[in-house]
């Protein structure tokens, strides 16, 4: 797998940009990394390039829409939102990441 | 994958790669832009701000790399992928690519070429504008027949139907063109002024006629195909200015034709028919009458309204004509007789049966080839491909295949249309032009399609469906039953099929026979045939002509070579013009007759005995009473008829048209002699009643000249062109063909889907063959370890021959029953292309029947063999 897959929790990116976009709307893509990095702490080793493969994909399955904008550096830039399908698609991830995240918790939990 | 994420990376590939590229990086330069000013407002300098925005990026060109690969389009790279995967394996064994390959390009080849004859004649509409409106009228003496008709008649059509935009006539003629390197015939039509508008053919040069040049005193003009305008006159573009000489008499080109349709008319001429006085009068039968009916016009009114104006000119009619019935066909249906129809049927029903063939074939081989492959598929799905990747690897590898086929076939086509354009030319409609058009491509690439699926889809299904993890702990043991079923199921179908074929072919073969056998009652080896057409300007009275025939038989009969020469109006075996009659002596019955001017030669040339009395002399001429020479047909009529038993002697009267062809006349002749009948029409019809008239009485301006040689040599020619030549240098001669020639011609209609059904045969029981190897070798392998047991046990090499033959000639033998009622459901197709072979001919049926079963002896016996010659110890080991 690629190098930029293994800062982000395998899988994750895709659930943290579709989660970013719900919440803050319409964004450019600078913008949904520095998000990712704050809501993170700071604490996520995230290339910010790295947004923007995913960008194409999410694009590809019909999950996000794209408009063009003007950036605050009086640039055009791409600005992305969340589609219908991008809503279902985000309460799938969700479920199927806490789906998974209680199936390790349970193995990590100390037997009694 | 949803229709609309194949959509949007569709257009990810169909939309710029470049245009994706350059967003792409000016999206990056906007991140660090704003990147650089976040690091800027936190007090960095320039420097560091430029350096950490780089570095909290990443690599700018690997994720450039990831980018591009995400929005590339998967299956197509998987497509891709398994394609030239397919095509390596399909090199490792390139025996049975070029086995696929082969039997896939003959049966769409075979198809391809079908049906652009198919597209060509039936379905494409004619290349006239509005073909359905283009009709052609004539009164027809009973149903079904198709007649020429008066010039009164036309002129009264064209005078009181409303339903006709344009209603024109036309003649046949031809004409000697004079060129520097010797006279050329042309073939020609006269036509009134509006046959143009009738198929509304445009001038590419110049005009058409004007309404006023068909009009007696009318300057003589002269309308060219683009063909002969090329061919003749160098594509001269001032050809207007030009003045050409048809049969010495000069004429005023006015118009040349665009290039198309007409070109592959036997018309390379079209000069304006401006009828006599006589003709005008006149109550032959001789124009065809073509008319272009108005938009609002249907068939059945228009034929009402002239049976109306018919029935309003009756009173002045000919008693023999009043029980006409007035009909209007379209020209379509003309064009496309039901025999050519037929025959175009049952060819493509042969191609499209050959094509199965292939398509059951290639099966089998995918299907032998899968079954071999199944270790291979068991050991990929063990390491996690999915049942669906196996299945569309497969299909992609048959896809591969059938694209060589397919590409190959379409390229057979091709060749098979280009060789056989010459034989098409001849036997199709004027208007059909047989190309490989866009539908014909359209059909091929269906074609293919269709190929894949039904020989991709099954074995691909069931070398990944059946249970791979089985196959894999045995894979080379045991015969497993469900293949080898379905597998025996697809060759006794081929088997069926073929049988269907060669049994078609074989009575198709029978009755070409019996045409061949056919006694024609004329001397067919040797003979050289022509035609001259004498021009009326040069030959104006009827002695002129009798002259030049006296002259030229002699000069030709003189030549070194030449054994006998003779003249006729129309050749042997070919139809001869009807519409005369004989009326006999007291009683006011009509006979009706056909009439055939022939000189002195004629008889002797072919060998055509007289029975009684005597045959033509060189003393039955211009001032010696009139005589005719009856043909046993006619005898036998007359006898019937008018109880004239000796019917040597006798006089009667016989109608007749003068020498320019118009003024019917009567005459009164004495009969006589008989000579032995010769065949003048179609195999099957009896032959009809014939009177020979010595062409010195009766002279006539269209002849064709018979020349039997002492060897069959075409050497000859030059020196009868000399012949002719020193006789009149004006003079061309045309239709040069030998009595062969005009046989096979006469014949052709019949013998043609013969060859043809017979390679589609050939074709199908060499395809079967193959089927029937590949599945009895295929048996024989899977068989090899019960084998090895039975030989380790003591059978004999002739019981396991036997075994395994016993297998091949059960499939053969199921299959031809299937065959045998095949052949049965097709009696009634084949019965309206037989000459006197029943459809279910038993001699036909039972060698065609020993014929598969000996090939499928032959199919089986290779691998029989090969199996017989199994050590049972290494079998054993082997498989164990």
């Amino acid at each position: 797998m690629s190098k930029q897959q293994e800062e982000v929790p395998y899988g994750t990116l895709d659930l943290l940009i579709l989660k970013t976009l719900e919440t803050m709307g319409t964004l450019h893509g600078y913008a949904i990394a520095r998000r990712i990095e704050q809501v993170s702490g700071d604490s996520l080793q995230l290339s910010q390039g790295s947004v923007y493969p995913a960008l194409i994909r999410l694009h590809q399955e019909g999950w996000i829409s794209t408009d063009w904008g003007i950036s605050e550096t009086n640039r055009k830039v791409k600005f992305y939102s969340l589609t219908k399908a991008g809503r279902k698609q985000l309460l799938i991830e969700v479920a199927n990441w806490e789906k998974s995240t209680a199936l390790v918790a349970r193995f990590l939990e100390p037997s009694t | 994958m949803s229709v609309r994420r194949a959509l949007a990376r569709l257009l990810a590939i169909a939309g710029d790669r470049r245009r994706l590229d350059r967003e792409l990086e000016s999206e990056i330069r906007a991140h660090l832009e704003l990147a650089e000013a976040s690091a800027l407002a936190r007090g960095l300098s320039q420097e560091d701000a430029r350096r950490e925005a780089g570095r909290k990026f990443g690599g700018i060109e690997q994720m450039k790399e990831v980018h591009r690969d995400r929005r590339g389009v998967r299956w197509i790279e998987t497509l891709v992928r398994d394609f030239r995967y397919g095509l390596a394996s399909l090199l490792r064994a390139p025996g049975f690519t070029a086995i696929i390959v082969a039997v896939l390009a003959l049966g769409i080849g075979g198809a391809v070429a079908m049906f652009s004859v198919v597209d060509a004649v039936l379905l494409r509409p004619l290349p006239f504008s509005e073909p359905g409106r283009i009709v052609r009228v004539w009164e027809a003496p009973r149903p079904g027949a198709v007649n020429a008709t008066t010039v009164p008649q036309f002129l009264a059509w064209k005078r009181l139907a409303s339903d006709f935009q344009a209603l024109a006539a036309e003649q046949s003629v031809s004409a000697a063109l004079n060129d520097p390197a010797g006279p050329i015939r042309l073939a020609g039509k006269e036509v009134t002024a509006a046959y143009f508008q009738v198929f509304d053919a445009r001038a590419q040069i110049g005009r058409t006629f004007t309404s006023t040049e068909d009009q007696p005193g009318a300057a003589p003009a002269v309308v060219l195909s683009n063909a002969a305008w090329q061919t003749y006159f160098g594509s001269d573009p001032g050809i207007l200015e030009r003045r050409v000489i048809l049969d010495g008499a000069p004429y005023q080109v006015i118009g040349v034709l665009r290039a198309g349709t007409f070109d592959r008319d036997r018309a390379q001429f079209w000069k304006p028919l401006v009828f006599t006085s006589a003709q005008l009068a006149s109550d032959t039968h001789w124009l065809t009458v073509y008319g272009r009916l108005r938009p609002e016009a249907t068939l059945a009114q228009a034929r009402e309204r002239l049976q109306a104006i018919y029935a309003a000119t009756l009173e002045t009619a000919p008693l023999e004509e009043r029980k006409a019935a007035m009909a209007i066909a379209p020209i379509a249906r003309l064009l496309v007789g039901a025999n050519l129809e037929r025959s175009i049927q049952v060819a493509f029903g042969a191609v499209f049966v050959v094509l199965l063939i292939a398509c059951a074939n290639v099966a089998n081989l995918l299907f032998a080839q899968g079954a071999a492959r199944r270790t291979e598929l068991a050991v990929r799905a063990a390491l996690g491909a999915g049942r669906g990747r196996l299945v569309s690897q497969l299909l992609t590898e048959s896809l591969a295949l059938c694209v060589l086929g397919g590409a190959a076939g379409v390229a057979c086509a091709y060749l098979l249309i280009h060789l056989a354009a010459p034989l098409l030319a001849q036997s199709l409609p004027f208007t059909a032009d047989v190309t490989l058009s866009p539908r014909v491509l359209g059909f091929a690439a269906a074609l293919i399609l269709a190929v894949v699926l039904l020989a991709g889809m099954f074995p691909a299904i069931d070398a990944s469906f059946g249970n791979l993890a089985d196959s894999l702990k045995r894979s080379d043991r045991g015969s497993s039953g469900r293949h080898i079923r379905v597998r025996r199921a697809v060759v006794i179908g081929e088997v069926a099929l073929s049988l269907v074929l060669v049994s078609g072919a074989l009575l198709l073969l029978r009755s070409l026979l019996n045409l061949q056998q056919l006694a024609t009652g004329v001397r067919i080896d040797n003979v050289i045939t022509m035609s001259a057409d004498l021009p009326a300007n040069v030959y104006r009275s009827p002695r002129e002509a009798a002259l030049f025939y006296r002259a030229a038989a002699a000069r030709i009969r003189s030549t070194p070579g030449v054994e006998n020469v003779g003249i006729s109006t129309y050749l042997p075996l070919e139809w001869i013009g009807n519409g005369e009659a004989i009326l006999l002596g007291g009683i006011d019955k009509l006979v009706r007759v056909r009439f055939k001017r022939v000189d002195p030669g004629y008889f002797h040339t072919l060998d055509i005995p007289v029975l009684a009395g005597r045959g033509i002399t060189d003393h039955d001429r211009e001032g010696s009473p009139r005589i005719i020479v009856i043909n046993q047909a006619l005898a036998a009529r007359l006898a019937d008829a008018a109880g004239m038993k000796e019917p040597v002697g006798k006089k009667v009267r016989l109608s007749s048209t003068d020498y320019l062809g118009q003024t019917p006349a009567i005459l009164d002749v004495e009969i006589a002699g008989i000579i032995r009948s010769e065949r003048t029409a179609a195999p099957g019809d009896p032959d009809p009643a014939v009177v020979y008239v010595p062409l010195a009485q009766s002279p006539s301006r269209h002849i064709s000249l018979l020349v039997r040689t002492r060897q069959e040599s075409a050497a000859i020619l030059p020196a009868v062109r000399n012949a002719v030549r020193q006789i009149d240098p004006d003079l061309p001669l045309a239709d040069i063909a030998s009595m062969r020639q005009v046989h096979d011609r006469t014949l052709s209609g019949a013998s043609r889907p013969a060859w043809l059904i017979g390679a589609f045969a050939f074709l199908a029981v060499l395809l079967a063959a193959i089927g029937l190897y590949g599945v009895a070798s295929y048996s024989a392998t899977q068989q090899r370890r019960e084998l090895g047991i039975r030989i380790a046990l003591g059978a004999r090499r002739e019981d396991v021959l036997a075994h395994v033959l016993r297998g091949a000639l059960a499939m053969t033998a199921i299959g031809l029953g299937f065959g045998l009622l095949g052949v049965l459901a097709l009696t009634r197709v084949m019965r309206n292309l037989l000459f006197e072979v029943s459809p279910l001919d038993p001699l036909a049926l039972a060698f065609a029947c020993v014929g598969m079963v000996l090939i499928g002896l032959l199919a089986g016996f290779l691998p029989a063999n090969r199996a017989s010659r199994i050590d049972p110890i290494v079998t054993l080991r082997d498989a164990g």
